[in-house]
């Protein structure tokens, strides 16, 4: 039986001052599944976004990716699960300003090895899937918004991870630029197989996933 | 490794090149320190070569006198046994001892003699005479130098072949003046040397060593040294055996010990500026990294290690240290330039004729070791300078980070 790509019991966060972040949240993510994680703002959305892809670390649970428990001391496995097994969008884009379009996207490559011609086939085979080809030579600033997040998703998709995280992807988008970008990752899903947990405020866009988690002051509550 | 350090140091220039009046500042803040420094070192071994060469031109560099050496209150003699180990030292040519002494003519002209066997003259002093021939072994024939020879001709009258009469005055139990009158033949004049045996006469040595009868040993040893780098070791071994070498060599050490100073001490000032290069590469680095979080927690999120984000901020320093020692290395060269033009005529026309020779000679001494040392120190100190930058950078939070740059 094929382990959940993702699967997190009991994770808490807090920070200083008693603040938590949350409080014993189980979720189960199967591979090839595309969730959405709704709710308000400080509901822990994104605290649980970061600890799923190494970028925080829990106080208290386990995260297991594909049947293994992620060791949040370990740097070195930390790196590695960012490097091989997560791909990240960010609400803002966060492309690197003085790095053209195709250099963005294989920019991750830089720090696997990857020789720059295997580097640059990819990342323009993805550029070409999301339909940016013609614009690899622009600079971020050169870019509308929904083309910067196209650009960012096939950054997330380079390194050939099989679980994409996003926060707020669409946050800074107009509702129609949203639309198609939630239609990108949804095509990525099924025509990749990619597994998408996926962020998001907005109720509407959550239809697009094949499931939706709902959390509330830092808890799973559908 | 080596193909994506090269990628790291293509990625630094994009960077700094996004900060151009910053980088303009920094690399010139180093520039100015390695060209200072260059310039220093350069004047320095241009005025240390120049001294030296004219040393080497102006006197007899591979002549070499051990004399008895002292140490505390102890007192080295030349022995016999210390002579003959000065002339086995390893880059001697040859060897004579010596024994000084000083007589006065008739007409009270003080001379100053030295006696050393009639074999070893020409191959040690390598004699050329001007009039006439050396002396021969166990005669009472004499040499007289250039000047002396001048001199006695003049005022009293000496010619070649001619008696001379040299009165030697000891003093008596009683304190008053003996004289005893020794009888030479001056047989030759030497060449002018330009050294201080241009007012010396020569003799055999047993003739000098009969002069006084209590005798302690020779006065010296002459040695000449295979070439001028032998001139410093054989002065060591002379060392080495208790004795005292003396020549021109003396001077090079003198001129080489001041100016190692002066480099040294001007260098410290160079330093302090190259000190504040690094200072203005750190604080560029700082702000760098500074403004950059977001950048860097970009580059955690998507695989990059702490060691690939040192990497990356040193890379863009020794890209700085690079260009900055560039130029630096460059307006040393210039300021070299400019000083062998018109510090030659300047210094002559300002100070006059003694220093004519500077006219056309170089001030100022660029090599390419001093150039590559100046790279590198740059490179080095740029860093070093951004090692706390990098470490800070390193260290960051890629949440935090992320966050930080919104």
């Amino acid at each position: 039986m094929t382990p959940p790509m993702v699967e997190a019991r009991g994770l808490a966060r807090s920070y200083p001052g008693d603040v938590e972040a949350l409080r014993g949240v189980d979720i189960t993510v199967q591979p090839g599944e595309f969730v959405t994680i709704v709710g308000r703002s400080g509901s822990g959305k994104s605290t649980l976004l970061n600890i799923l892809g190494g970028l925080d670390a829990p106080t208290g649970g386990t995260v297991a990716i594909r049947g293994e428990i992620l060791d949040y001391s370990d740097r070195r496995a930390l790196i590695a699960h960012r490097r091989k097994t997560v791909g990240f969008v960010f609400q803002q884009f966060n492309l690197v300003s003085s790095l053209t379009a195709r250099e963005n996207v294989e920019y991750p490559l830089l720090f696997s090895y990857r020789p720059v011609t295997e580097r640059r086939k990819i990342a323009r085979d993805l550029l070409r899937m999301v339909g940016l080809l013609e614009r690899e030579s622009h600079y971020p600033a050169q870019l509308s918004g929904g083309e910067q997040q196209r650009v960012a998703i096939a950054r997330a998709l380079v390194s050939d991870a099989p679980l994409i995280l996003a926060d707020e992807p669409t946050g800074n988008l107009d509702s129609a630029t949203s639309g198609e970008i939630f239609s990108l990752l949804q095509r990525l899903n099924r025509e990749r197989g990619v597994t998408l947990v996926v962020v998001t405020h907005e109720r509407e866009l959550a239809s697009y996933a094949d499931r939706r988690i709902e959390m509330r002051d830092g808890r799973v509550v559908a | 490794m080596t193909a994506r350090l090269l990628e790291f140091i293509g990625l630094a220039f994009r960077q700094l090149f996004r900060r151009k009046v910053r980088v303009i500042l920094t690399v010139t803040g180093i520039a100015i320190g390695v060209a200072a420094l260059v310039g220093t070192v350069a004047v320095g071994d241009g005025i240390r070569t120049q001294a030296v060469e004219a040393i080497r031109t102006q006197s007899d560099l591979t002549l070499i006198e051990a004399l008895p050496g002292t140490s505390g209150e102890i007192v080295t003699l030349v022995s016999a046994t210390k002579a003959s180990a000065a002339g086995t030292l390893p880059g001697v040519r040859a060897s004579a001892p010596v024994e000084r002494s000083t007589l006065a003519t008739r007409g009270q002209t003080y001379v100053q003699v030295v006696g050393l066997p009639a074999g070893a003259r020409d191959d040690v002093l390598l004699t050329r005479f001007q009039k006439g021939r050396g002396f021969a072994a166990g005669s009472d024939e004499v040499v007289l130098g250039a000047s002396l020879g001048q001199k006695l001709q003049r005022f009293e009258g000496v010619r070649i072949g001619d008696p001379l009469i040299l009165v030697r005055r000891t003093y008596d139990a009683s304190g008053r003046p003996v004289d005893r009158e020794i009888r030479v033949v001056p047989v030759g004049i030497m060449e002018e040397r330009g050294d201080e045996y241009d007012q010396f006469l020569l003799m055999d040595l047993p003739l000098a060593l009969s002069l006084d009868a209590a005798n302690d040993g020779y006065s010296g040893v002459l040695i000449r040294t295979d070439g001028p780098d032998a001139v410093f070791p054989v002065a060591g071994g002379v060392r080495a055996l208790g004795l005292s070498p003396r020549g021109s060599f003396e001077q090079i050490e003198a001129v080489n010990r001041m100016m190692d100073m002066v480099v040294i001490f001007l260098g410290i000032f160079a330093g302090l500026s190259l000190l504040v290069g690094g200072l203005m590469i750190a604080s560029t680095m700082i702000t760098s990294v500074y403004e950059r979080t977001r950048e860097i927690g970009i580059a955690m999120a998507v695989g990059a290690s702490e060691g690939d984000v040192m990497e990356m901020i040193l890379a863009e320093c020794a890209v700085l240290g690079c260009i900055g020692g560039i130029c630096g290395d460059l307006l040393g060269l210039a300021f070299a330039g400019v000083l062998n033009t018109l510090g030659g005529p300047f210094l002559a026309s300002r100070f006059g004729d003694a220093f004519a020779g500077l006219f056309d000679t170089e001030i100022a001494l660029v090599t390419w070791p001093l150039l590559a040392g100046g790279l590198v120190l740059a490179v080095a100190l740029s860093l070093v300078a951004g090692l706390y930058p990098a470490w800070k950078a390193s260290r960051l939070n890629p949440v935090e980070a992320i966050r930080a740059g919104r």
